[in-house]
C-alpha cells in the first residue's frame, strides 16, 4: 500500500494522566482504517490532535504525503487535506442541506456579494450525487431530513472538492445514531471514495463495523497503541479481547423466571407519530426486545409509552392499573422506570453530582423530618456506585465529568433504584464501550430476574438478541414480525426488518 | 465486572487530586471575601469614616438588605433556569401600594403591606401563565410584564414622592433596634433594626427549600437540564411557575424592607436596582459552592456595596460615574469567572423537542441587555 499519513512518537498529557503516549500510527491511500479501543482508551484525544483542538506534546513527528505535517494545527490539517466528520455532526437544523454545506465552503456569489442561489444549490446537488446520495431535497431544513440524510449532508459538506483536495477523512462514530439499514448507505459512500484514493479514518464503537468497512485497525488501551492489524488476521472475540485486555464474561442468565405471573406491561391500541394501534404485552421477569429501522415507529415507541411525548390514543397499564398517560412523572408514580436514549439532551444534569443525579427521580426517600439527610443519601449513592461499576473518582463529581458509559450507569442506578415494575429502556448502550455495554447488559438481566418486564429498544441487533426472550420486529408504526427461541439470531431479526420494510411499503 | 468503585470509599472527597495553588486558597470560590478584605484593609487604612460604625458600616449592612432580598429574588428563578427582570418594578408595586393605602385610607398600614404581597404574588402568578401556558421567554415575558407594572404603579400613584404616610407603629415594627450596644470609649452606638432579622430569615428560608428539600433539588435539576429533569419525573412547569411566584413574593419583601427603612415612595425606586440585583446573583454563583446559591449572592451583594461605599469615600467627586462603572465591570469579571469554571452556562444545549418549554432560556446572554433595559443604572442615594 502506498503510505498516505504516517505519525509518529505521539504524545498528549494532560494534568494528571497521559491521554496517549508514544503513538504510532501509518494510514494507507484508499484504505479504510479503523481505530478502536474504549472511552478513555486515547482515540478522541488522537482525532482532537489531529484536527488541531489539543496541541501534542513536544517531539511528535508527522508526515502525510510526503510533507511534513505539524500536529495540533487546523489550518495545517485542513491545508492539507485532512477533513472531518464528527459524531454530532455540526448541522444548523433550521437552515437547508445547501446552506449548511455553504456554510463550510462558503457561498457562491454574484455582482455586488449577491449570493448566486442558483449555483448553490445546484453545487450542493453535485456534491452529495458525488457521494451517491441521490435523494436528498436540499432545499429543505435538515432538521426534517432522515439520520441517514444528515450524515450525508455533513459529509459532504467535510468532502466538498475531495476529488481534487481532499486525502484523508476522519469519521468519528459516524453510525451512532443510524439503524442497520443507513449504516450501508454510508458503506457505500466510504467504499466511493475510497475507490478514488482517499484514506478514511473510521473511529468506532461498532465491532461489527469495524469488520465490515475497514481494511486495518488499530487497537488502542489506555493511551498506547496495542495492535495494528489486518482485519483479515483478527475476529470478533480476538478483537474484543485486545482491546480490553482479557476475554468477555459474555454470559447472560435469561431465564424466564417470572414469566406467566400476571402484571407487567400492557399496552393497547397506542397512537403517536408514525404508531398506529400498537398492542404489546410484557410479563414480569420478560425482556422483550423491539427491533425496525428508523422511520418504522421504533423511534418513538419507547418516547410514547412512558409519556415522553404524548399519545394521541390507546392505553397503557403497568401490572393492570392504567397509566394516565400524559407526563413522565405519571408513569414513574405508577411503577415505571425508564432511561432515555439521547444520554446528553435527556439524561444527565451534566453539573450536578452523581449524587444527585443517581436520587433525582425519588429524592423524597431521603427526606424526613423536614430536612434531606445529605449523609443517608450520599451512602446510598456510594453502594449504587458499587454495584453498578461506576467509576468515579466520587460522588460529589459533577456527572458531566464521567465517561459516557459510567455517566450510562449512573442513568440505570437513577432508574433502577425506583424498583421499577416495568424499565423501558430506549438505546441503552448507544455510544458507550464494549465493557461498559457487558455491564449494562448483565443489569438489564438482573432487572428482570428481580421482577421487571423489561421492553429495550435498540438499533443494535446482537445486544437485542444476546438480552431478549423475544424480539419484536416494527415496520409502518405496527408490530409486524416476532422472534423467539432458535430463530432469534442477528442474521434473522436484521433480515426481517428489511423483509417487513419491504412488506409495509407495498 | 470490574471493581472500579473500590476507590470510591476510600476516598469520597477528594475529587481533585492536583488542585492549583490558588485554589487552595480559595482565591476562585471565596474571591468575594478576598475583596471584602482589600477594601477593608485600603479604605480603612485610607479613610477615617470607612470602619467606623455610625460611619457607613450600619448604613450599608441596612440599606442593602433591600438589594439583598431583590437579588434573592433574582437568583430564585435563576436555578431553576428562568429570569425573572419584573422584580425591580414588583418591588416598586409593593411599595407604592402601602404608600397609598396609608395616605389615603384610615386602615392600618399592615393591611396595606398584606395587600401590597397579594398584589406582587398575583403579578408572579401572570408571569407563571406567560412563561409556562403562553410558552413566552421568561426573559421576555418579565420584561414585558415590568412594563405593565410601571403602568399600573402610574395609575396608581401620579407622580411625585409620598412621605410620612406611616404611622410609628408600622416603622417601629420593621425599624426598632434588635439590640443596641454601647463601644465602650467612643459614642459609637451600635445596633441593627428588626428588617434586618426579617430579612436574614427570608434568606435562611431560601438556603432551606434549596439545599435541603426536594422541591429545591428539583429546582436545580430543572436549571441544570430541564429535558433530562422532567423525564427523571420532576414537574418542570410547576418548578418554573412556583419560583416566578417566589420571586414576586420576594421582590414585595424588598418593598416592604424599603417602606421601614426610609419611609418613603418615589418614583425611582425599584428597577434601577435591578441591574445591582442581578450582577450579584451572577457573582454570587461563582462563590462558594461553584453554582447559584444564597450565601454567595449576599456576599457579592456586599463587595459591592462596600466596594462602591470606599470609593464614595475617597473619591466623592467621581462616584457618581464611578459607581455604575464598578458594578459594570464587577458583573461582567463574575461572569467571566463563572463561565470559565462551568457555573452558569453560556449557551443551552439546542433541544428540537416541541414540548421542552421556551422557559429555559439561554443563560448569561440577556445580562448585557439588562443594562440596556433599566431605565438607568444609577441607584438611589448611597448615602455617600
Amino acid at each position: 500500500m502506498s503510505k498516505l499519513l504516517e505519525v509518529r512518537d505521539l504524545t498528549k498529557t494532560f494534568p494528571g494522566q497521559v491521554a496517549l503516549r508514544a503513538f504510532d500510527v501509518e494510514l494507507g491511500a484508499g484504505r479504510t482504517h479503523a481505530l478502536v479501543g474504549q472511552n478513555g482508551s486515547g482515540k478522541s484525544t488522537f482525532i482532537k490532535i489531529l484536527a488541531g483542538y489539543h496541541q501534542p506534546d513536544p517531539g511528535a513527528w508527522a508526515e502525510l504525503a510526503g510533507r511534513s505535517l505539524t500536529l495540533g494545527d487546523g489550518k495545517a490539517a485542513s491545508d492539507a487535506g485532512i477533513r472531518f466528520v464528527h459524531q454530532d455532526l455540526g448541522l444548523v437544523d433550521s437552515l437547508s442541506a445547501a446552506e449548511n454545506i455553504a456554510m463550510g465552503v462558503g457561498y457562491p456569489t454574484g455582482r455586488l456579494g449577491r449570493i448566486d442561489w442558483r449555483t448553490n444549490t445546484a453545487r450542493a446537488n453535485d456534491g452529495l450525487n458525488a457521494l451517491g446520495f441521490h435523494d436528498i431535497n436540499v432545499k429543505l431544513p435538515v432538521g426534517m431530513l432522515a439520520p441517514s440524510q444528515r450524515t450525508a449532508v455533513a459529509l459532504a459538506r467535510s468532502m466538498f472538492d475531495w476529488e481534487a483536495n481532499a486525502h484523508l477523512l476522519v469519521l468519528d462514530e459516524p453510525t451512532a445514531s443510524l439503524p442497520g439499514a443507513d449504516v450501508e448507505r454510508l458503506f457505500t459512500a466510504i467504499r466511493l471514495m475510497k475507490e478514488r484514493g482517499v484514506a478514511i479514518l473510521y473511529v468506532s464503537h461498532h465491532i461489527d463495523e469495524v469488520f465490515q468497512i475497514a481494511d486495518d485497525v488499530t487497537i488502542l488501551r489506555d493511551g498506547q497503541r496495542v495492535a495494528t492489524k489486518s482485519t483479515a488476521e483478527l475476529d470478533h472475540e480476538g478483537l474484543i479481547e485486545l482491546m480490553i485486555g482479557h476475554r468477555l464474561e459474555r454470559t447472560l442468565n435469561t431465564s424466564r423466571a417470572q414469566v406467566g405471573v400476571a402484571g407487567g406491561l400492557r399496552v393497547s391500541g397506542l397512537a403517536g407519530g408514525p404508531i398506529k394501534d400498537f398492542d404489546l404485552e410484557v410479563q414480569p421477569g420478560e425482556v422483550v426486545g423491539v427491533a425496525g429501522i428508523t422511520g418504522s415507529g421504533r423511534e418513538v415507541l419507547a418516547q410514547l409509552i412512558t409519556g415522553q411525548k404524548p399519545s394521541e390514543a390507546g392505553n397503557v397499564f403497568v401490572h393492570g392499573r392504567a397509566v394516565k398517560n400524559y407526563a413522565p412523572s405519571d408513569s414513574i408514580d405508577a411503577g415505571m422506570a425508564f432511561v432515555p436514549a439521547d444520554r446528553a439532551t435527556q439524561g444527565v444534569i451534566p453539573l450536578a453530582s452523581v449524587t444527585h443525579n443517581m436520587t433525582l427521580a425519588n429524592v423524597r426517600r431521603h427526606w424526613r423530618g423536614g430536612r434531606l439527610r445529605h449523609k443517608e443519601e450520599l451512602a446510598e449513592c456510594i453502594d449504587l456506585i458499587q454495584q453498578l461499576s461506576v467509576k468515579t473518582a466520587s460522588p460529589s463529581l459533577p456527572i458531566g465529568a464521567l465517561s459516557g458509559g459510567n455517566q450510562q450507569k449512573v442513568l440505570f442506578g437513577r432508574s433502577l433504584r425506583l424498583q421499577p415494575k416495568v424499565l423501558v429502556l430506549d438505546e441503552p448502550t448507544s455510544g458507550i464501550d464494549v465493557a461498559a455495554k457487558e455491564q449494562i447488559l448483565q443489569l438489564i438481566d438482573r432487572a428482570a430476574q428481580q421482577g421487571a418486564a423489561v421492553l429495550v429498544v435498540s438499533t443494535d441487533t446482537e445486544e437485542l438478541v444476546r438480552v431478549s426472550h423475544r424480539i419484536i420486529i416494527m415496520a409502518g408504526g405496527s408490530i409486524i414480525d416476532e422472534v423467539s427461541g432458535a430463530d432469534m439470531t442477528t442474521a434473522n431479526v436484521e433480515r426481517a426488518q428489511l423483509l417487513t420494510t419491504k412488506a409495509a411499503m407495498k | 465486572m470490574t471493581s472500579s468503585a473500590a476507590e470510591v470509599q476510600a476516598n469520597p472527597k477528594d475529587s481533585a487530586p492536583r488542585a492549583h495553588w490558588a485554589s487552595k486558597l480559595g482565591f476562585d470560590r471565596f474571591s468575594g471575601l478576598y475583596l471584602i478584605a482589600v477594601f477593608f484593609i485600603f479604605f480603612g487604612l485610607t479613610e477615617n469614616n470607612y470602619l467606623s460604625w455610625n460611619g457607613s458600616l450600619e448604613f450599608v449592612l441596612t440599606e442593602k438588605v433591600i438589594v439583598c432580598m431583590l437579588a434573592l429574588a433574582f437568583l430564585v428563578p435563576l436555578i431553576t433556569g428562568t429570569f425573572d427582570l419584573s422584580i425591580g418594578a414588583n418591588m416598586a408595586l409593593c411599595l407604592v401600594i402601602v404608600n397609598k393605602m396609608a395616605l389615603e385610607t384610615d386602615l392600618p398600614d399592615g393591611l396595606g403591606a398584606v395587600v401590597g404581597m397579594a398584589a406582587c404574588l398575583l403579578i408572579g402568578a401572570i408571569n407563571g401563565f406567560i412563561v409556562v401556558k403562553l410558552r413566552v421567554n421568561s426573559f421576555i415575558a418579565t420584561l414585558g410584564m415590568s412594563q405593565v407594572i410601571a403602568a399600573v404603579i402610574r395609575k396608581i400613584h401620579n407622580g411625585g414622592q409620598i412621605t410620612k404616610a406611616f404611622g410609628t407603629n408600622y416603622i417601629n415594627f420593621g425599624k426598632k433596634a434588635i439590640f443596641t450596644f454601647h463601644w465602650p470609649g467612643t459614642n459609637s452606638e451600635i445596633s441593627l433594626p428588626y428588617y434586618f432579622l426579617y430579612g436574614l430569615i427570608v434568606a435562611l428560608l431560601i438556603w432551606y427549600v434549596l439545599e435541603h428539600t426536594p422541591v429545591g433539588r428539583h429546582m436545580f435539576a430543572t436549571g441544570g437540564n430541564p429535558e433530562a429533569a422532567r423525564l427523571s419525573g420532576v414537574k418542570i412547569d410547576r418548578i418554573a411557575w412556583g419560583s416566578l411566584i417566589a420571586s414576586a413574593a420576594i421582590a414585595g419583601f424588598a418593598g416592604l424592607v424599603y417602606s421601614w427603612k426610609f419611609g418613603t415612595y418615589s418614583n425611582s425606586v425599584g428597577p434601577p436596582l435591578l441591574f445591582t440585583a442581578v450582577g450579584a446573583a451572577f457573582f454570587g454563583a461563582s462563590q462558594l459552592k461553584g453554582r447559584p446559591n444564597v450565601w454567595g449572592t449576599l456576599i457579592a451583594v456586599y463587595v459591592l456595596a462596600f466596594g462602591i461605599k470606599g470609593i464614595g469615600l475617597r473619591y466623592p467627586r467621581q462616584i457618581d460615574w464611578m459607581q455604575p462603572m464598578f458594578e459594570g465591570l464587577t458583573l461582567i469579571f463574575a461572569v467571566a469567572l463563572a463561565s470559565r469554571q462551568g457555573v452558569v452556562k453560556v449557551a443551552r444545549r439546542r433541544s428540537d423537542r416541541r414540548d421542552t418549554p421556551p422557559t429555559m432560556a439561554p443563560s448569561t446572554l440577556p445580562v448585557d441587555d439588562v443594562a440596556g433595559s433599566t431605565p438607568s443604572t444609577t441607584p438611589e442615594p448611597t448615602g455617600v
